[in-house]
Parts: structure tokens; C-alpha cells; sequence
């Protein structure tokens, strides 16, 4: 990013999920909605900046609507912009889009198979959609 | 190490925003799985804020090596803060120089730069773990064990068995070790065999009167994977 970008409407953060491969298709279907879904509308940023307490981070989650899609039911994305005071439009689980894919071999934590893939972009197909529709809504700034 | 003594810990930055975050994450992941897996142990460095207790005692309970994309150095920052002080901070903009500028952030885009990329900081990332383990080794070598939290990924990969000198020697990722030599274009002949050696020396520690043993074997076997036959488990 563009962590302080004012120019990209809604932020899409995955959580940093290093152990899982929940965590790897998190932050891939993240650079698909940012940089082919919905590129030009989304931006990322590091949820590690976030966690350091980073001025310019924590402005960009307070000032742009935010979409965390989180590998795990700890819900690390979702609660460290929560805890920088960011407001959370949507919050996505990797693991509901499993419920579609039935014994899916996505991969693990270092590379995606196609199954990974696949369900990856159907994340990022339905983030964008949401990226489309808070924009639309002008719920971007608040 | 000392008995009781926790594994390594490896914080990655998260790094989404650059590549070398993803760069950061990759190594680390490839010293989990293949360089030194039986030593280290990592933590998403969300959880610090995240999680409970034990996630956020983490460097209290392990010596740390923290893995920075650049000089915020979030996770240096976030770990210290939130949990305990690092035994070593290392960023892959300074390990890396200018290689990382053609490198990108996903993975599903990664190309020989980025590969190379990851191999050298995973490298780097071995070679602090071994540092720490040296200085704080007790003389009857005891293994290091687990402590505290630590995410499910710290198993090891499969490895691959040679015999040399009628002895079973087993090595962790034989085949990716052949896989990375393969992709190096070292040769399957008398002529890579010093390549050969020093990358499996990386992840399998060969002592020097062993060298002649394992130049055969580990050359018989390589010659074999170039031909698509795997290496023994």
C-alpha cells in the first residue's frame, strides 16, 4: 500500500496466518480482490503495522471502511483493526468457504494447489462484490 | 542446548503491503519445514494482541528471531512490545540488497527472483538459528523441545535416506534439497558435486571425514532424481 492512502476506498486485510494454509489463501485472495477483482477501489496494508501501533496504519483503518478476511476463528485481522479503532465492514472466515468444497486439498501453508486456488478466488470474488457494494454505498469514509 | 530450553522462535512480519513480506513469510516457512525443523517453532505476530497468555509470552518462553520485509521493523517492534525481548532481528531488505525489486507479493505470481530470494533469507534465517543453538548448546547435545505457543507448523517435512558407508542416514527434504539444486543447474556429475555437498550441507550437518561418503551417495541419488527417480524414505 499506500498504508496512509485516502485514494483507496476500502481496505481489504488478511491476517498474517503463518502456520495454516487458512492463513496463505487469506492473503491471496486478498492480492486477488486488491490487484484484479477489484483493483483501484482496494488496498492493503500490513496488519503488522497494526500490531506496532503505526499513526499512518491505524488512521487508514479509522478512515476507510475495512474487510478482514481471517484463516482462523481467532480472528486476528478482524481484532487488531477492531482494537486500532477501525470499523470492520465485513469480517470474512477462510473456513466458510470450505462448506462449499468438501475434502478440497488446498494446499498448506506455503503453496496453494488449484483446490486453493479456486477457493481463494471465490473469496475474492465475494470480498469484491462487498468492496463494490460499500462504495456504492458511500460508506467508505466515515 | 540445555535441556528444558524452548525451540527457536521465528516471528515473520506480516508484510502484506510489500513483497518482502512475503518474501519474510516464505523463509520463514522454509526454515520451519526443511532448514531447521526440529529446532524452531513460529507464532503469527497478530496473536500477540490477538490471543492469550501463552501466545503472548512467546519470547519470554523462546529465543526469538524476528523477520522483517523493512525498516519499520514491525515485527522487532510488535514483539518486544507485546510479548519479551528478541535475540536477533534480521530484515530482508538489508539481507537481500536490490534482489527483491523484481519479486511480488503473491505468491501465485512467484518467479525465479523470488525463489532465489526466499532461498537466501531462509539461509540467513539457518544460519542465526545455529548461532543461538551454539551458544546456548550443553555439552551432552540435548535435542531442543517445545514450550508454551506455537502455531501447528513446526513438523517436520519428509526427508529422504542415503546409505553411505552401510549406514541409513536420513536428511529432511532430500527431494526439495535436489529440487532447489535442479532448478540451480548444478549438474548430476563429478562437477557439481561440491554444490551438491554444500547445499545439503545447509540442512545436514556432514562432519569432514564424512565428505567422501556422502559425495557419493548424495551424487547417485541426485543423479537419479534428475531422471525422476525420488530419493528413499
Amino acid at each position: 500500500m499506500g498504508n496512509t492512502s485516502t485514494q483507496s476506498p476500502v481496505l481489504v486485510i488478511p491476517c498474517s496466518g503463518i502456520g495454516k494454509v487458512h492463513g496463505l489463501m487469506s492473503r491471496e485472495a486478498t492480492y486477488l480482490v486488491t490487484d484484479e477483482c477489484a483493483a483501484g477501489r482496494t488496498d492493503t496494508l500490513c496488519l503488522a503495522l497494526l500490531v506496532k501501533g503505526d499513526p499512518d496504519a491505524v488512521a487508514a483503518v479509522r478512515s476507510h471502511a475495512c474487510i478482514t478476511i481471517d484463516g482462523c476463528a481467532k480472528a486476528c485481522a478482524e481484532k487488531n483493526v477492531a482494537m486500532a479503532g477501525g470499523r470492520v465492514a465485513r469480517a470474512v472466515q477462510v473456513a466458510e468457504a470450505f462448506k462449499n468444497h468438501r475434502g478440497a486439498k488446498p494446499g498448506n501453508a506455503t503453496a496453494l494447489t488449484d483446490d486453493g486456488w479456486v477457493i481463494a478466488r471465490e473469496i475474492a470474488a465475494s470480498v469484491a462484490c462487498e468492496a463494490a457494494s460499500l462504495s456504492d454505498a458511500g460508506e467508505v469514509i466515515r | 542446548m540445555s535441556a528444558g530450553i524452548s525451540k527457536v522462535g521465528i516471528i515473520s512480519c506480516s508484510g502484506e503491503a510489500i513483497p518482502e513480506g512475503t518474501i519474510s513469510r516464505l523463509a520463514t516457512r522454509r526454515v520451519l519445514e526443511l532448514l531447521r525443523p526440529e529446532a524452531t517453532v513460529t507464532l503469527c505476530l497478530p496473536l500477540f494482541l490477538a490471543g492469550n497468555e501463552a501466545e503472548r509470552n512467546f519470547a519470554k518462553t523462546h529465543p526469538t528471531i524476528t523477520i522483517d520485509g523493512c525498516d519499520k521493523l514491525c515485527a522487532k517492534w510488535g514483539t518486544e512490545e507485546h510479548s519479551g525481548p528478541v535475540h536477533s532481528s534480521l530484515v530482508v531488505a538489508d539481507i537481500l540488497g536490490t534482489k527483491a525489486a523484481g519479486c511480488q507479493r503473491s505468491s501465485g505470481n512467484a518467479s525465479r527472483p523470488d525463489q532465489e530470494a526466499v532461498w537466501a533469507v531462509a539461509e540467513r534465517i539457518a544460519a542465526e538459528v545455529d548461532t543461538i543453538l551454539s551458544e546456548t548448546e550443553s555439552p551432552d547435545g540435548a535435542a531442543a523441545v517445545a514450550s508454551g505457543a506455537q502455531c501447528s507448523c513446526a513438523g517436520p517435512v519428509p526427508g529422504g535416506t542415503l546409505t553411505i558407508e552401510g549406514a541409513t542416514v536420513r536428511i529432511p527434504g532430500l527431494a526439495l534439497i535436489f529440487g532447489q539444486c535442479a532448478e540451480r543447474s548444478i549438474p548430476a556429475d563429478a562437477g557439481g558435486c561440491g554444490a551438491l555437498l554444500d547445499a545439503v550441507r545447509i540442512y545436514h550437518r556432514i562432519a569432514p571425514e564424512e565428505e567422501a561418503g556422502y559425495r557419493g551417495a548424495l551424487l547417485a541419488a541426485y543423479q537419479d532424481f534428475r531422471i525422476g527417480v525420488q530419493p528413499a524414505k
